[in-house]
């Protein structure tokens, strides 16, 4: 008789929207087990949710972990970009495994559907932005069968309600990293983000388009391995949607993704925040293949 | 389990690279004169601190570190004894908290968000619950996290004082917009006044309503719990330690100053508003914290008002001239005109409270610890 | 009796911009720098027609860089002040910002969509802390009534913005409206307030006398009405009514007909008129940036361009978001097939 594969354990550091969310898919996880979910207030309603459904909660933040080491292999850090700098160097020495979902720009950069066997050999991996993760499939493709491309822009539109505080006045951290993300993995030498909120109800969901400026674009050639990338990453993103396959118009090669959350914690049209957090289960699991296999 | 934590910590520590402190080297015999000027010859008024311990939420704020500072000088000259606690949801840090704070074994910090507050120490006898963000942009952008903290919070926190055993005094830091606009009419409002305008259903009356609520939570628990609590209404101050990036006029007209530039009065200048020096705001608060009539609630602020042109004029002739104001946003037209102004004839007469610090030292202060501060962080 | 002055912001330099697909030349510049400051125009405002850092290949790809424009222009500014404008999420502070301060700007205008004034907190506040004269503006204005304005307004207002600037940027409004919506404004706020008309219902000089009698006391043209689609409120004729309302803004009519002269000989390619893309969209209440766009992608999905202007109304499209114009077309183009009688 075999017995159960065991389960990689996890905490969820950051008690927000983003965390809760991930909190659900986790709960949803073949291979991931959620064993802390902690914050800094237990008046967070989603350290509320977390309790009702039986899970270990904490407020006292890094120290929860630093307490009761041996509860986790892998972090989630969904705090703050100022924090999760903090939370790293404390992590590291103990050994864990952090996705982190922050700008903070610590570890390797990672997109599912471009890099992951890459980044299992880093101790941090970067989940970037929601723009990142919508786009990058697609850029990385367009820097591969055009070296010669030498500006990408990546245009994202989300639902105003899907912005929180902390969003508007991140606006050009979040546009930075973007962009210096899709010039990593484009290898473009110029990258553009611009990112729109748009208030009109019913609340719109998430739409990116990327821009290249291509002499003699392959049309078939993209066409092709953007429709295979696509199908990669609806692996982990169902709600990821080819809206305009490769276009050539007024001299510019465009694509428009359109991303639907699955509503786990988050409204529907939250899908900048739900492709981020579907990237960082699929990373997490990830590793806990690879851990399953040693043991 | 605490020593692990310390070492894992300092092992830590060892290899973050230090990020240069805003507040690294602070000219602090400024801050040492004003304590010592305000409490000269008063030592009897605040007497009820002795041997005391204060515990403040939101302490790591512009309230809390003022009122640390007069706490910590009672006690290097005058041997008060007295311990203070700050409490912060902020990361307690070389960032957050004035380095020469740190390290005092008078002083302590413990880190919790306000609204999740269950137990307060034991040992606390005297608490003032200054736990919220005055900041009018961030109650613009942030009005559910802006009445949260202090609805929540102030709940929390009564919840959690009622049951202290040795609790002798608790002062509510409260607001002067809790009285609505100020008509033009009236003189200053007294804290009895009620005719100013307040529209409830609108956003941007977040953080007056909910310092009202606040308010009527005390007279709650004060009711039920029998609390021993006293409400401060604070107005406008002017001092070290206060960012010149608040949007207020005479931060901004500061920072103008500071910059060489032209000083902008938003509006005709006609504005009238006044200014307390933060030495008095820590001194009074003090004081009604001991000694306020159990609740009823203060006026602290300066009762002298000054018009905004006459306010820039003074600050212009602090700098090395010429420097140029404007007022800006009307041409010509007549300026929405606004007041502030309190009544302190209640702490003036029952508290034996005065304004020390004049109008023209305030600022000269307060200019100064700004200039000695920045070259400090070249 | 006393003469209410009026602020004039032209942004003939950047507004206009859209008129010529971004390609304003360095010539073009300088001349009608020289031209305005002559006149005795207060505020020129220099840049892509979206502002700072906006050149791209969403809104279209600028002649010149941002730099270079406002350094010509900031070479022969003596008495009118140079101003900038963007829009957070399309620029930054470090990439755009930043450098156009250093570069000698004066007055500094933010924007965002009429509902979204929270992003822009950073921005107002980084150019205050330069001690620059900072406005805030709210686009496509006409998407939301008066209260909901004047929340958004007094956000900015806590920011530090001195005045706000309520943008009619698809031209949509009434006169009515106008009054209504500045009117609300100018008795709760302390800072001054502003209007930006576009004309394609062709009520831009009159929207802009209808703010002025409600109480707004910056109104913006450009020179010939140069700008995208049905163009601006035509400047020169704003200044003459406004004298002749008793309303003077300062500047001098005849050098003012100099400069518009400039403009028509030198700038424009075609007449500014209202043109049926121009009066659709503005019915449509579609930003009036996206016209050349329609136009063009409808031509080439064969599809009618008026279709793709009541549907992204439909959509309540915002400023920014003309990628969306192809993908309409081609769900349209796969649908139908073109209108047999157009």
């Amino acid at each position: 008789m075999s017995l159960p594969v065991p389960k990689l354990k996890v905490a969820i550091i950051g008690s927000g929207n983003i965390g809760t969310d991930l909190l659900m898919k986790c709960l949803r996880s073949a291979s991931l087990e959620c064993m802390m979910f902690i914050g800094r207030s237990f008046t967070s309603p989603g350290i509320v949710k977390a309790s009702g459904l039986g899970i270990r909660i904490s407020d006292r933040s890094i120290d929860a972990i630093i307490n009761d080491p041996a509860s986790c292999d892998l972090v989630f850090d969904c705090t703050s970009a100022a924090d999760a700098r903090r939370h790293w160097p404390i992590l590291k020495e103990l050994g864990k495994t952090v996705v982190d979902l922050t700008p903070a720009k610590i570890g390797v950069m990672c997109v599912p559907a471009v890099n992951l066997q890459e980044c299992l050999g880093s101790q941090n991996v970067n989940m970037i932005t929601c723009g990142g993760q919508a786009s990058i499939p697609l850029a990385h493709q367009i820097g591969l069968i055009h070296p010669d491309a030498e500006y990408i822009e990546v245009v994202s539109s989300i639902a105003s309600r899907s912005a929180g505080p902390a969003t508007r006045l991140n606006i050009d951290e979040y546009l930075e990293t973007t962009e210096g993300a899709v010039k990593s993995f484009a290898k473009c030498k110029n990258a553009k983000a611009i990112l729109i909120l748009n208030p009109a109800t019913p609340c719109v969901d998430m739409q990116t388009t990327i821009f290249a400026k291509i002499d003699n674009p392959d049309m078939e050639k993209l066409t092709l391995a953007v429709k295979k990338v696509v199908e990669k990453v609806r692996n982990y993103v169902p709600g990821y949607q080819l809206i305009l396959p490769p276009t050539q118009e007024g001299g510019r090669v465009m694509i428009t993704v359109k991303v639907q959350g699955r509503g786990d914690y988050l409204p529907m049209f939250a899908g900048n925040l739900d492709i981020i957090n579907c990237a960082a289960i699929a990373a997490a699991e990830a590793f806990a293949k690879i851990r399953q296999k040693q043991a | 389990m605490l020593s692990q934590k310390r070492i894992l910590l300092d092992r830590v520590n060892n290899n973050i690279k230090r990020i240069a402190l805003p507040m690294k080297n602070i000219p602090h015999q400024i801050i040492e004169q004003d304590c010592e000027q305000v409490v000269a010859g008063k030592l009897d008024q605040l007497a009820g601190l002795r041997g005391e311990t204060l515990l403040i939420t939101g302490g790591t704020g512009f309230v809390g570190t003022w009122i640390t500072e007069l706490v910590i000088h009672l006690n290097d000259h005058y041997n008060f004894g007295a311990r203070v606690k700050l409490l912060s949801r902020q990361e307690l840090d070389s960032r957050t908290v004035t380095p020469h704070l740190m390290g005092r074994n008078d002083v302590e910090f413990i880190r919790q968000d306000v609204r999740a507050i269950t137990d307060l120490p034991e040992d606390v006898t005297l608490l003032i619950h200054a736990a919220a963000s005055p900041d009018t942009r961030l109650h613009a952008s942030d009005p559910l996290r802006t009445i949260r903290t202090i609805t929540q919070g102030t709940d929390a926190v009564l919840a959690a004082a009622a049951r202290l055993p040795r609790l002798k005094r608790i002062m509510n830091v409260s607001s002067a917009l809790i009285y609505g606009s100020q008509p033009w009419e009236v003189k200053d409002m007294a804290e009895n006044y009620g005719g100013g305008l307040l529209d409830c259903a609108s956003m941007l009356s977040s953080y007056a309503e909910a310092k009202r609520l606040g308010e009527t939570l005390v007279a709650a628990y004060r009711n039920e719990h029998r609390l021993p609590i006293v409400n401060m209404r604070p107005f406008a101050f002017i001092g070290p330690y206060q960012r010149l990036d608040r949007p207020w006029a005479i931060n901004n007209f500061i920072r103008d100053g500071l910059l060489g530039g032209v000083i902008r009065i938003l509006g005709d200048g006609e504005t009238v508003r006044s200014y307390m020096y933060a030495s008095d705001m820590a001194f009074w608060s003090l004081r009604i914290l001991l000694s306020g009539a159990v609740g009823c609630s203060y006026n602290v602020g300066s009762p002298d008002g000054i018009r905004l042109r006459t306010l820039a004029e003074k600050i212009a002739t602090c700098f090395p001239g010429p420097i140029q104001i404007e007022c800006r946003g009307l041409i010509d037209g007549k300026g929405k005109r606004s007041k502030m102004i309190p009544n302190v004839s209640a702490g003036e007469s029952q508290l034996g409270l005065s304004v020390n610090v004049d109008l023209d030292s305030a600022i000269r202060q307060t200019i100064l610890w700004n200039q000695k501060t920045s070259c400090a962080e070249k | 009796m006393t003469i209410m002055k009026i602020l004039i912001s032209d942004p003939t330099l950047r507004d206009g911009n859209h008129a010529v697909k971004h390609q304003l030349t360095l010539e073009q510049v300088t001349a009608y720098a020289v031209a305005a400051n002559a006149a005795g125009v207060p505020i020129v405002e220099v840049g892509h027609g979206n502002g700072l850092g906006a050149s791209s290949l969403q809104v279209g790809l600028s002649l010149l860089e941002d730099h270079a424009m406002l350094k010509a222009a900031r070479e022969v500014l003596t008495t009118s002040k140079l101003g900038i404008f963007m829009i957070p999420g399309f620029a930054t502070i470090n990439k755009d910002l930043r450098p156009a301060l250093d570069l000698g700007a004066d007055v500094v205008r933010i924007a965002s969509h009429c509902t979204e004034a929270d992003t822009t907190q950073r921005h107002i506040g980084f150019a205050r802390e330069r001690g620059k004269e900072v406005y805030g503006v709210l686009m496509m204005s006409h998407m939301a009534q008066g209260d909901v304005l004047l929340q958004e307004c007094r956000k900015m207002e806590s920011y530090g913005a001195e005045g706000v600037i309520l943008m009619d940027s698809a031209g949509a409004s009434l006169p009515s409206e106008v009054t209504e919506k500045v009117k609300i404004l100018v008795d709760h706020l302390a800072i001054a307030v502003g209007y930006h008309a576009h004309n394609n219902l062709g009520l831009a000089v009159a929207n802009s006398i209808a703010a002025a009698q409600a109480g707004a006391v910056i109104l913006d043209g450009t020179a010939c009405g140069f700008g995208a689609g049905a163009g601006n409120t035509q400047l020169e004729v704003l200044v003459a009514v406004l004298e002749k309302s008793g309303l003077s803004t300062g500047i001098d009519l005849y050098k003012m007909l100099d400069a518009a002269d400039l403009v028509r000989k030198k700038l424009l390619e075609s007449a500014i008129s209202i043109s049926s893309t121009s009066l659709v969209s503005g019915l449509a209440g579609v930003f009036s940036g996206f016209a050349k766009h329609v136009e063009r992608v409808a031509g080439e999905y064969n599809v009618d361009f008026r279709d793709i202007l009541f549907e992204l109304g439909r959509r309540k499209a915002v400023a920014g978001q003309e990628d969306m114009i192809v993908e309409i077309a081609d769900a349209l183009a796969k649908k139908n097939s073109p209108r047999s009688s157009k």
